[in-house]
């Protein structure tokens, strides 16, 4: 099994793209803290935030009252945003104190997307290449069964995106300290949960936004592998995650607006951060629910990919 | 002693037709086995059966008494193989390709690496990029690949496909080593009939999925008829002595075509020039493989139809 992952490791970093792919995040890193330095050049504490926040909280008060109909995710919406600056308040927490280190973490895990990317490409490949190539031919013709072949590939894309998400937290966190350095003192992280208002280190809230984050990236690249096993077309493979990436979530919110099966559909279970902040999609939606999507549509995808795989016949 | 390869009865149906029908025969270690026939007779599926790389419908494919289907690993371990083109990562080096099909098979170490390299004349080129390959450099880095593992059957599929007269002449050269020295069992496809002729020890001739025959080279060609061919004026004249001497004649291209033996040629001579008839030239004509296999083909079609 060793064997196959360093034949596969070799495979990938043999080629140029791979190195392309990683430059281009590690470029736009760099790029996304430059502006940020350059924008926050001006933007001063301000000394008075305290006023500035009571007067917040008094309107989103006066209109959360206002709003008995409106919609439950508005409502829900204003109350946390109530919940927590009053929060702030009570413990003299000023809301945008210094920008430093973890702030910039922060911001740049929005790249996660471009991480989960490209794994998608190399999911999408990884299969459907060795067609492409003719490879398969010469790989399929050894002492070892296709489904050990097929598991060392997808541990291989998994790792790739463990990869590409150690890369994304580990260079942030390098552009973030040399941009913006240490924080004074380490501002805490303020998590509203089921009411109540509790201080998290950012740390431990990074690691964990990164966690669950990652879940809808590698369903997606485990979907992509899967149209790679089964269509051995790496360009359909492709191009549907990647559309399914960008506009899964939307579809699921529209759907969710009008009917309660879309809790069932895979999009509306990959943002588990739902339920550690903020509200699930679809009422009555839990935890243990989504968790259990996730590993339904997991197994689903692999039992396809190793089915379809060990039962072909290669004749191309 | 039985057969290194073994097919049993082999069938492979594609949506309802049948692409390969019943086929059986054994392959031997130490010979070179040629599989002819034409295009679309099933040559390439059953070569893709017997490594694996498609199921069949029924029957078996034993390799060193292994069955291909419910042994796989063990099967498979005791073959090498190129099918079709020997497509390669283009990407790696061919050392590093090398080391990739190592790694799929157990108990491959650098010197059977080094060793293989050397016995397909690559050693100067084997770091360079498989894309800065010739087609018979990849050829070569193909049967080196098939080597590796040292195998007891090596089956190549059209393995001068796309080669020079050099190259063809050179793998020829390789497979005979082969199997005269390591004594292994080789199994190659073709359409080339020339080629068989000099590659292979035994052939199967193939048509529509169905096994037509299996023989020697050598019973193969005898069987192929000794024609004499007189080049003589007047035709006419001397085809009404041809038949007077009951000799079955006809005209052939330059002249005329019979089948007699070579001892009747003095006396067939003397007939004719007593007879005035001019002689030009006597020669005699072998009926090539190609026809010889075409024939064959041929009337195995005709007694399929009726």
């Amino acid at each position: 099994m060793f064997n196959l992952l360093q034949n596969e490791w070799m495979k990938i970093f043999k080629r140029p793209g791979t190195f392309v792919m990683m430059g281009i995040l590690l470029v736009t890193i760099v790029l996304m803290g430059g502006i940020i330095k350059y924008e926050n050049q001006d933007v001063k504490a301000n000394p008075d935030w305290q006023q500035e926040i009571q007067t917040i909280v008094a309107e989103q008060k006066q209109s959360l009252a206002q709003m008995e109909n409106a919609a439950q995710g508005q409502r829900k919406y204003l109350e946390k945003s109530i919940a927590i600056n009053e929060y702030r308040l009570d413990h003299n927490l000023a809301p945008n104190g210094e920008y430093a280190i973890w702030s910039f973490v922060q911001d740049a895990s929005s790249l996660i997307q471009l991480a989960g990317l490209f794994t998608i490409i190399v999911a999408a490949g990884i299969v459907a290449s060795e067609f492409n190539w003719g490879t398969i031919k010469l790989l399929l013709i050894r002492p070892t069964s296709r489904a050990k072949i097929l598991l060392a590939k997808y541990t291989t894309v998994i790792s790739f995106s463990l990869l590409m998400l150690t890369l994304l937290f580990v260079f942030s966190s390098l552009v973030g300290w040399i941009a913006f350095g240490m924080p004074d003192k380490a501002t805490p992280y303020l998590n509203y949960f089921d009411g109540k208002v509790t201080e998290e280190s950012m740390i431990f809230h990074l690691i964990k936004f990164y966690g669950l984050n990652s879940i809808s990236m590698i369903m997606l690249s485990t979907m992509a592998f899967m149209i790679s096993a089964v269509f051995r077309n790496s360009s359909l493979a492709i191009g549907l995650s990647i559309f399914l990436m960008f506009t899964g979530a939307q579809f699921t919110n529209l759907i969710a607006m009008k009917f309660e099966w879309a809790k069932y559909i895979l999009f509306a279970n990959t943002d588990l951060m739902q339920y550690f902040e903020g509200m699930p999609l679809v009422e009555g939606m839990t935890l243990s629910f989504s968790v259990l999507m996730l590993v339904a549509y997991f197994v689903l995808f692999h039992s396809l990919a190793f089915f379809v795989f060990k039962k072909r016949d290669v004749a191309a | 002693m039985t057969g290194i390869v073994q097919l049993q009865n082999v069938t492979k149906t594609i949506k309802g037709k049948t692409i390969i029908d019943s086929l059986s025969f054994e392959v031997k270690k130490g010979e070179v086995f040629g599989f002819l026939g034409p295009n679309g007779a099933g040559k390439t599926t059953t070569i893709r059966m017997m490594v694996g790389l498609i199921g069949m419908t029924s029957g078996d494919i034993k390799i060193g008494g292994h069955s291909i289907q419910s042994n796989f690993e063990q099967a498979v371990r005791q073959v090498g193989a190129i099918v079709e083109n020997p497509e390669m990562y283009k990407f790696l080096t061919g050392y590093e390709n090398l080391i990739h099909f190592a790694r799929l098979s157990n108990q491959v170490n650098k010197e059977k690496i080094d060793e293989v390299v050397k016995l397909v004349n690559l050693s100067d080129r084997i770091h360079d990029k498989v894309k800065n390959y010739s087609l018979g450099m990849r050829q070569r880095l193909g049967v080196a690949q098939a080597l590796l593992h040292e195998p007891e059957v090596l089956i190549l599929d059209e393995p001068t496909n796309g080669l020079d007269p050099a190259g063809i002449r050179e793998m020829r050269d390789h497979l005979k080593k082969l199997t005269r020295e390591k004594g292994l069992a080789v199994i190659v496809s073709s359409h080339l009939l020339s080629e068989m002729e000099m590659m292979c020890d035994r052939i199967a001739i193939l048509q529509k999925g169905k096994l037509v025959d299996v023989q020697t080279i050598q019973d193969f060609k005898t069987g192929v008829d000794q024609e004499i061919e007189f080049d003589v004026v007047p035709i006419e004249k001397a085809l009404a002595i041809f038949q007077t001497m009951s000799i079955l004649a006809r005209r052939g291209e330059t002249g005329i075509t019979c089948s007699i033996k070579k001892v009747e040629i003095p006396s067939v001579v003397k007939r004719l020039t007593s007879e005035n008839v001019e002689i030009f030239g006597i020669k005699e004509v072998t009926k090539s493989l190609e026809e010889r296999f075409l024939e064959i083909t041929e009337e195995r079609e005709v007694s399929l139809h009726v």
